[in-house]
C-alpha cells in the first residue's frame, strides 16, 4: 500500500540508494540503512511496516539481525531478499519469521508485490490485535491506558 | 586455450605412464621380495629338517649296520672257535681215555679214528708219536710212520704247551693243512695224539660265508699269510700286502678308503672287521664294501634327497602361484582404488567448483541487481520525462530492454551455478517413469522434428513406480536429450533411442540415452562432466549442464555414465534407484517441516 513505511537493509550503498529511489517513486517511505546494526537502532526508534532485509552482509548478518528484530516483538514484517541464492538461509529465516524470500536480481514489480504482500499480512496482524484490545477494553476499560499508552506498535 | 589444454592432456597422459611404469617395478619388486620371502622361510626349515634327519638317520643307520657287522664276526669267531674246540676236546679226551699202548696199536687207532668220524669226517689222520717225535702209529692217506717230529717247529711248542694247533703249512704233503696236536703223560713219559684236520671242512666253514656280493670272511695268521682263501682277492697261503695288526681284544671295525692294489687293480672303500681267535693266534676278517654296507643308508639318503627336491619344487611351485595370485588381487584392488580416486576426485572437483559457484554467484546477483536497479531508475526518469525524443526514447528503451536481457542471462548462468552447488530443494514424489519420459519427449518433439531427428523409445512395460525428485529428473532428461539433439549438429537426420528396464537386483531402473550425432572423442570423454568444459560454440554451452546432471543423478542416489564413439554416436547410461537415498528423504523431510 502506497504510504507504507519500508526499512531497507542491505550492505550494497547502491543498492540502497537505487532501491530507495525506485520505492519512493512508487510511493512508499524508504529508510535506506547498510548494517544490520543500524536497522535495529532505526528499528527501535520509529515504526515501520515492511523490514526488507539481505541475508549476507558483514558485521550482523541477516539471519542475525532476523533474530534480533523478532526480539522487538513488533508487528513489522521482514521480507528478506538476497543475492545467496541459497534456499537453505531463506528457509531458515522463514523458519525464524520471516514473511517471504526474493533472490537478487528480481524485478521492482516482484519486489513490491510482496512488500504489499507483507503490508498486508502485517496490517491484519495488527488489526486483529487491535480488536482483542478493544474487546478487552470494553471488558475491562481500565486496561485502555496500559494497552494503548505504548509508544510503539508492539504486540 | 587449445595449446594448454593439449600440453595439460600430455602432461597427464605422461603421469598415468609414469605410474603405470612405477606400478609395473613395484609388482616385479613384489613378486621377487614375496618369492625370496616364502621360499627362504619355507625352504630354510624344510632344508633344517632334512639335513637334521639325514645325520640322525644316518648315524642310526651307520651304528645299526656297524653293531650287526660286530655281531657277524663275534657269532663267526665263536662258530671257529667252536670247530677247532670241539676237534681238540676229542683228541684230549681219546688220550687221556687211551693208553699209550693200547693206541700204539694200528688196529686200535684205527677203531679210534673211525669213532672220531663217525659224525663227520673232519679228520684226515691221526697219529701217536713218542717224547722223542717217533711215530708209534699211523692211521691215514699217508706213509708217515719213518717220519721223525722232533726237530719239526710244532713237536717243541706242543711238548711245552700240552695243546698245539698249528697255522696252515704245505708239509710233506704238499696241500695246505693244519694239525691239532695234544700231549698226556703216562708213567712219567709224555706221549703225543696229533691229528691233521681236515681243510676242506674246515675252509668251508669260513669261506663259504657269503655276505651280500662283495662281502668276504677269511683267516691271517700272525705273519698275515691268508689261513683260508678270500673270495676275491688272494688265496690260502699267500701274504696279505699290508701289515697285520698286532694282537688285541675284541672287535676292531674300521674303513679303509679306496686305494689300488699291487696289481693296479683299484680297491674301493671297504669295511673291515677283525677279531683274534685264542687258540690259535689266527684273525678272522669280515669286509665288504663300503657302499653295499652302507646301502640301505645311502637309499635312504638319496630317499631324502630326493623328497626334499620334490618338496623344494612344490615351493617353489606353490610360490609362484601364490605370489601371482596376490599380485591380481593387488592389481586388481589398484585399479579399483584408481577408480574410487577418479570417483572422488571428480567429486571433490565438482565440491570446490561447487563451493566456487556459489561464491561467485552471489556476488554477481549483487551487481546484478544494482544493475537492474538502474535500469529501473531510467525507465522511471523516461517516464517521468514526457518530452523525449522519439528516437531517443526508442534507442534508450531498446538499450534497457537488451539491458534486461543480458541481466536475465546472467541470471540464469549464476542460477544454474548456484543449482550445481546443490543450493536447491527436491522435491519427492512417486513418478511413473515411462509416462514421464514421453512427455518429456513431447515437449522436445518439436524441437527434434525441425533438426531431422526422430525418438524412438523403447520402455519397458509395467516398470515400477519411482519415488524420486521430478523436476530434477526432467532437468536431467531435457540435457540428454537437448545435448542428443546438439550432437545431430551438421547431419539432416539422426533418432535417439531411449530405453527403460527395471532391475530389481540393483533395485533401480537402467535409462539409456542413444544417439547417432557425432560422438565424443576419448580424450574429451574424460572431462565430460567436469564443470565448465564444453565443445560447444562459445556463447551456446556454459559446460555446466552435465556436471549438473552428474550432481543431480549422485544426488538421487543414481549413476551416470557415457560410453561413446566419434562419428557412431553417444550412449548415456542413468541408473535410478527405486527410491532415494536416506540422506536426501532426512534433507527433504527438513525442507519439509517449515
Amino acid at each position: 500500500m502506497k504510504g507504507s513505511r519500508i526499512l531497507l537493509v542491505d550492505d550494497e550503498v547502491v543498492f540502497t540508494t537505487n532501491m530507495s529511489k525506485l520505492l519512493t517513486n512508487r510511493g512508499y517511505f524508504v529508510t535506506p540503512v547498510n548494517s544490520g546494526d543500524s536497522a535495529i537502532r532505526e528499528l527501535e526508534e520509529n515504526d515501520f511496516d515492511v523490514v526488507v532485509l539481505d541475508l549476507k552482509m558483514p558485521g550482523m548478518d541477516g539471519i542475525t539481525t532476523l533474530k534480533e528484530i523478532k526480539k522487538l516483538d513488533l508487528f513489522t514484517e521482514t521480507l528478506i531478499l538476497t543475492g545467496h541464492g541459497s534456499i537453505d538461509t531463506a528457509m531458515e529465516a522463514i523458519k525464524l519469521g520471516a514473511y517471504d524470500y526474493l533472490t537478487k536480481p528480481c524485478e521492482i514489480d516482484e519486489l513490491v508485490a510482496k512488500i504489499e504482500g507483507a503490508w498486508e499480512k502485517k496490517d491484519d496482524a495488527l488489526k486483529e490485535d487491535m480488536q482483542e484490545k478493544i474487546q478487552k477494553v470494553v471488558e475491562s476499560p481500565k486496561s485502555a491506558f496500559s494497552l494503548f499508552g505504548k509508544k510503539k506498535s508492539k504486540k | 586455450m587449445e595449446k594448454n589444454e593439449a600440453i595439460h592432456s600430455s602432461a597427464h597422459e605422461r603421469h598415468v605412464d609414469e605410474l603405470q611404469e612405477r606400478r609395473k617395478h613395484y609388482y616385479s619388486r613384489f613378486f621377487r621380495r614375496f618369492a625370496f620371502l616364502i621360499i627362504t622361510f619355507f625352504l630354510i626349515p624344510l632344508l633344517l629338517m632334512g639335513w637334521g634327519i639325514n645325520i640322525y638317520y644316518t648315524k642310526f643307520a651307520r651304528d645299526r649296520m656297524t653293531s650287526s657287522f660286530h655281531a657277524q664276526v663275534d657269532n663267526h669267531r665263536k662258530i671257529i672257535e667252536l670247530f677247532l674246540r670241539q676237534r681238540s676236546s676229542k683228541l684230549q679226551l681219546i688220550a687221556n681215555t687211551h693208553s699209550k699202548d693200547y693206541l700204539s696199536k694200528v688196529s686200535n687207532l684205527a677203531r679210534v679214528f673211525e669213532m672220531i668220524n663217525l659224525e663227520d669226517s673232519s679228520i684226515t689222520d691221526l697219529g701217536v708219536i713218542d717224547g722223542h717225535g717217533r711215530h708209534l702209529a699211523y692211521i691215514g692217506p699217508y706213509d708217515l710212520m719213518d717220519k721223525n717230529y722232533s726237530n719239526a717247529f710244532w713237536f717243541k711248542e706242543v711238548m711245552e704247551k700240552g695243546l698245539y694247533v698249528s697255522d696252515m703249512f704245505m708239509g710233506f704233503r704238499k696241500v695246505p693243512h693244519f694239525i691239532m696236536a695234544v700231549t698226556r703223560t703216562e708213567k712219567g713219559e709224555r706221549w703225543i695224539l696229533r691229528a691233521t684236520i681236515d681243510t676242506e671242512v674246515f675252509r668251508s666253514l669260513v669261506e663259504n660265508v657269503r655276505i651280500g656280493k662283495t662281502g668276504e670272511v677269511y683267516l691271517l695268521n700272525r705273519k698275515g699269510v691268508f689261513q683260508t682263501s678270500p673270495r676275491f682277492r688272494g688265496k690260502i697261503m699267500e701274504k696279505v700286502p699290508f701289515p697285520v695288526e698286532s694282537v688285541h681284544e675284541g672287535t676292531r671295525i674300521r674303513v679303509l678308503e679306496g686305494d689300488t692294489d699291487d696289481k693296479e687293480r683299484s680297491i674301493s672303500r671297504r669295511i673291515v672287521a677283525q677279531t683274534w681267535l685264542t687258540e690259535p693266534r689266527w684273525m678272522l676278517v669280515v669286509t665288504q664294501d663300503y657302499s653295499e654296507a652302507f646301502s640301505d643308508v645311502n637309499h635312504a639318503n638319496r630317499a631324502t634327497l630326493a623328497f626334499l627336491f620334490l618338496s623344494a619344487l612344490a615351493i617353489l611351485i606353490v610360490t609362484v602361484i601364490i605370489t601371482k595370485y596376490m599380485i591380481e588381487v593387488i592389481k586388481r584392488r589398484d585399479v579399483e582404488a584408481d577408480q574410487l580416486n577418479k570417483q572422488l576426485m571428480q567429486a571433490g572437483k565438482l565440491a570446490s567448483v561447487g563451493e566456487l559457484s556459489a561464491g561467485v554467484a552471489h556476488e554477481i546477483n549483487n551487481p546484478l541487481a544494482i544493475i537492474l536497479t538502474e535500469r529501473q531508475i531510467l525507465l522511471d526518469l523516461m517516464g517521468q520525462t514526457p518530452d523525449l525524443d522519439k528516437d531517443f526514447n526508442d534507442a534508450l528503451l531498446e538499450s534497457l530492454s537488451q539491458v534486461d536481457v543480458q541481466v536475465q542471462r546472467c541470471k540464469r548462468i549464476t542460477h544454474n551455478l548456484l543449482r550445481f552447488s546443490r543450493r536447491t530443494t527436491s522435491v519427492i514424489e512417486t513418478v511413473n517413469l515411462n509416462e514421464f519420459i514421453e512427455e518429456v519427449i513431447e515437449l522436445m518433439e518439436r524441437e527434434a522434428k525441425t533438426s531431422g531427428i526422430k525418438f524412438m523409445p523403447d520402455l519397458e512395460e509395467g516398470l515400477p513406480p519411482l519415488l524420486t525428485d521430478p523436476s530434477q529428473l526432467q532437468q536431467v532428461f531435457l540435457n540428454m536429450i537437448n545435448n542428443a539433439i546438439d550432437a545431430h549438429e551438421g547431419s539432416s537426420y539422426g533418432s535417439i533411442h531411449i530405453s527403460t528396464r527395471s532391475d530389481d537386483h540393483t533395485q533401480g531402473v537402467q535409462v539409456v540415452f542413444a544417439d547417432t550425432g557425432s560422438g565424443i572423442s576419448e580424450k574429451d570423454l574424460e572431462k565430460i562432466f567436469d564443470p565448465f568444459f564444453t565443445t560447444k560454440a562459445v556463447g551456446k554451452g556454459t559446460g555446466l549442464g552435465l556436471s549438473i546432471c552428474y550432481s543431480i543423478m549422485k544426488r538421487l542416489g543414481g549413476d551416470i555414465s557415457v560410453q561413446s564413439e566419434p562419428g557412431k554416436g553417444t550412449i548415456f547410461n542413468l541408473f535410478l534407484p527405486y527410491s532415494p537415498p536416506p540422506d536426501l528423504k532426512e534433507s527433504i523431510d527438513e525442507v519439509l517441516e517449515v
